[in-house]
């Protein structure tokens, strides 16, 4: 019998679908571009533990594939991403998302 | 008849023409010139040679049509006369059916660009080249040093392919091509000096008037696409028979087909009236005389104004099917004829006197043909696309030495000046009276007694407008080349063609009057070829033709349909009965010296007004005001046209305008803003430049679309 069964697979989701929304939540709700970025970061993670969980599931090693894929792939995306956020605390001396509003043309 | 070499090369006839208008048109402006007509001429004169020989073999090898003679046959009986089967294979055998490429295949018409050629279409064939030739080489005297030299060169090429199109085309839709080719050509022609405001206007006319007539013309051709289910004349694509061998079979009566077969020749007349200026239609001509004299000489006289006679009798059996379309031609080409050379009377400019001649002698040829006479028809065609393309020719001499004058009040004796141009139309002016052994002659008179075969009433009438003709002809050529020298001075003039020789001497250039002496000849000489005793040689215009299966069938329709028809009118043997041959040469001859009786009279009422009492002359249509002023003024019906149509038309027009500008703009303007709106509306809400607006906005339609790919 498999260890890993329909409930199990279910409890994983479920945890993925919380950290999701919660990302989702801190995104819409905070101002400050670092918290945005951490929520990101959040939402991120909630999609690796559903990946994770189906290539339980599955039996099939590529959700875990594709899982350190995304590790490495957020790490760059936070450097960068971090970058850009001091360069424009640098320009307007804030990180209030709301300070680069006039960008919209 | 495939195999003959002229023959093969036919598809060379309109595409060297073509082709000549292209180098004229595209490399004229910068590279060419002055020496622009060479492509045209050369082409021309090229397809000149292939219709020629074309002629001329074809002479030797038509098969004569041998019919049953009327005692045989009880006339009058109903449609389907004899086995027709064996009729229409005895006429095909003369004609040759060229399929060059499928033109049009869309559901289930089919038509192939192709060629039909039979002798009717040779015989115009050499028309439209030979005189095109010959009109082509004297414009470049005519029109040298002019700005718009290598267009009017390029439209002339352009011209002569629409035309031989027309003529040799082997169903409807080439008909109609080459019938759109040419009215565009002598639209663009007409307005060749397009500085003028009066050419503008004329061109327009020509063009708006040639619709009214086209808009029938293509019912017509709808009809008959209906009917037949075919467009082509003879055979068509997927090898049934075509619109004119199945006008043959019967239609049962009170159905659509029977109804819609008598309608098809009173629309397809339309288009003739319009395109062959006849009454009603007929106020475009006149002003086309606005272009330059080589374009009013080969477009407005000579080939393109006689496309309608050359339809009726193409489609003859169609229109010998329904006497009543027959009998319509006839009497509007009597009766334009007669309106026509009245109006000619009392004009005092060279070129509308001939204007209104053409539109007369056209009127003349739709007698014929309505007649039941197509060889007198087409015969009268031949001989007057020769005298008058020299008429109007020498009147461009003369207007030449005239600096732009036309004015016929103006001028006097100008034979001292013009010695050549004196003789040709002379020449010209004598074979369009009907003088005897002229070619206006033979052919006139031929239209005269079938007409007076037909209808005492006809005869009649156009007798009256043969002394009318050479009335108007002799005053004109006595006013013009006779009396004591009058010229207008030199500096007043100038104006008409923007570019003047110095005097009336240098008018008369080789290259102008070279042209017109073959063209004299041909005026002379052309009314020999149908001389009567050679029909027994089968080697007359009238036999040659006659072995067209146009003509065989029109004869056999109308013999069906009608009876007494004479087979001699379709270019067939005569009856072999020797009352009947008496019958018809007696005929013959008293018209042939009615006639001539009508010329003389005609010829000298004009040397005792215009020539020898010149001042009582003038004075003798000032005896009867009113109608002098009636004919002066063309009856007013230009005026009268303006008055019920034009005006009301124009009215029309700006009411249309409005209703576009104001509903149709209106509506079209707020569909293009609708977007916009939409878009600006969007910014407005959506856009603020929030970054979590952003995302709020890009959740929920993520969380939409996930909903609906879901559900």
């Amino acid at each position: 019998m498999n260890p890993f069964g329909d409930l199990a697979l279910q409890r994983y989701l479920a945890v993925g679908a919380i950290l999701f929304v919660v990302g989702i939540i801190g995104f819409l709700t905070r101002r400050n571009l670092i918290i945005v970025f951490l929520s990101t970061e959040l939402m991120f993670q909630g999609v690796v533990v559903n990946l994770v969980a189906f290539g339980r599931y599955h039996h099939n090693l590529g959700g875990q594939a594709l899982a350190m894929f995304l590790l490495a792939v957020a790490a760059a995306e936070a450097a960068v991403a971090l970058g850009l956020v001091v360069l424009l605390y640098r320009r307007r001396g804030s990180i209030d998302a709301e300070a680069w509003r006039e960008l919209k043309g | 008849m495939e195999s003959l070499l002229a023959v093969r090369f036919a598809w060379l006839i309109p595409l060297l023409p073509l082709a000549g208008a292209a180098a004229a048109g595209f490399f004229g402006a910068r590279w060419l010139k002055g020496r622009s007509h060479w492509p045209v001429w050369l082409t021309v004169g090229a397809s000149a040679v292939i219709s020629l020989a074309m002629l001329a073999q074809m002479a030797g090898r038509v098969h004569h049509y041998e019919y049953p003679q009327a005692a045989e046959q009880p006339a009058g009986q109903a449609l389907q006369p004899r086995a027709s089967g064996e009729i229409l294979s005895a006429a095909m055998r003369n004609g040759v059916q060229q399929t060059w490429f499928t033109w049009i295949s869309a559901g289930g018409l089919h038509v192939g660009a192709g060629a039909w050629l039979d002798p009717l279409t040779a015989v115009m064939l050499c028309v439209v080249t030979v005189v095109g030739l010959l009109i082509t080489i004297y414009a470049r005297g005519y029109m040298a040093g002019d700005r718009g030299y290598f267009r009017f060169f390029a439209y002339l090429g352009l011209f002569i392919f629409m035309m031989s199109m027309l003529v040799m085309g082997d169903s409807f839709l080439m008909l109609y091509l080459g019938w759109e080719g040419v009215g565009l050509c002598s639209y663009l022609l007409i307005g060749h000096y397009y500085q003028k405001p009066s050419a503008r206007d004329a061109a327009m006319k020509a063009f708006v008037v040639n619709r009214i007539g086209d808009a029938g013309f293509a019912l017509g051709i709808m009809l008959i696409y209906v009917v037949f289910g075919t467009v082509n004349y003879y055979a068509a694509p997927d090898g049934g028979p075509g619109a004119l061998l199945q006008a043959f079979t019967t239609a049962p009566r009170d159905t659509f087909e029977y109804h819609a077969r008598q309608w098809i020749p009173f629309l397809l007349m339309l288009g003739a009236f319009g395109k062959s200026a006849q009454f009603p239609l007929y106020v475009w001509l006149p002003d086309a005389m606005e272009g330059p004299t080589p374009v009013s000489a080969l477009i407005h006289a000579a080939t393109m104004v006689t496309a309608g006679v050359y339809m009726i009798v193409r489609c003859g059996p169609l229109f010998a099917g329904v006497p009543a379309a027959m009998w319509t031609v006839a009497i509007v080409g009597t009766f334009t004829a007669v309106l026509a050379a009245v109006i000619a009377l009392r004009q005092f400019d060279l070129k509308r006197v001939f204007a209104y001649s053409t539109i007369s002698q056209l009127g003349f040829m739709f007698a014929a043909a309505g007649a039941l006479a197509p060889v007198a028809a087409v015969f009268h065609l031949v001989t007057h696309a020769f005298f008058k393309a020299l008429l109007f020719l020498s009147s461009g001499v003369v207007m030449h030495a005239m600096h732009g004058h036309l004015d016929m009040r103006r001028m006097s004796g100008l034979k001292r000046v013009l010695p050549w141009t004196n003789i040709l139309m002379l020449t010209g002016c004598l074979a369009l009276a009907g003088f005897p052994l002229f070619s206006g002659f033979f052919s006139k008179d031929q239209i005269l007694s079938w007409a007076f075969h037909r209808s005492a009433w006809l005869g009649i009438v156009l007798l009256l407008t043969a002394l009318l003709t050479a009335y108007y002809t002799f005053r004109l050529y006595f006013r013009v080349f006779q009396g004591p020298l009058v010229q207008p001075p030199p500096e007043e003039g100038a104006a008409h063609d923007a570019h003047g020789h110095s005097d009336g001497g240098h008018a008369e250039t080789p290259v102008m009057i070279a042209p017109l002496v073959v063209l004299a000849l041909g005026a002379l000489l052309a009314g020999y070829v149908n001389w009567p005793e050679w029909e027994g040689r089968k080697l007359s215009l009238g036999a040659f033709l006659g072995a067209s299966p146009s003509l065989i069938l029109s004869f056999e329709m109308a013999n069906a349909v009608s009876g007494n028809v004479s087979p001699a009118a379709f270019g067939l043997e005569e009856i072999a009965d020797p009352a009947i041959r008496n019958r018809m040469s007696v005929l013959h001859m008293s018209m042939a010296a009615a006639g001539v009786m009508a010329a003389f009279l005609g010829i000298y009422a004009a040397y005792l007004l215009h020539r020898k009492y010149r001042q009582r002359g003038e004075a003798f249509p000032q005896m009867f005001p009113r109608i002098n002023r009636a004919v002066e003024n063309r009856f007013w019906v230009d005026e009268v046209y303006q008055f019920a149509a034009v005006a009301p038309l124009r009215r029309l027009a700006r009411v249309c305008v409005a209703i576009d500008r104001l509903v149709i703009d209106a509506i079209i303007t707020a569909a293009g803003w609708l977007p916009q709106v939409c878009g600006l509306a969007l910014k407005v809400a959506c856009q603020r430049g929030s970054l979590q607006g952003y995302a709020t906005l890009m959740i929920i339609a993520a969380a939409l679309v996930l909903i609906i790919m879901l559900w």
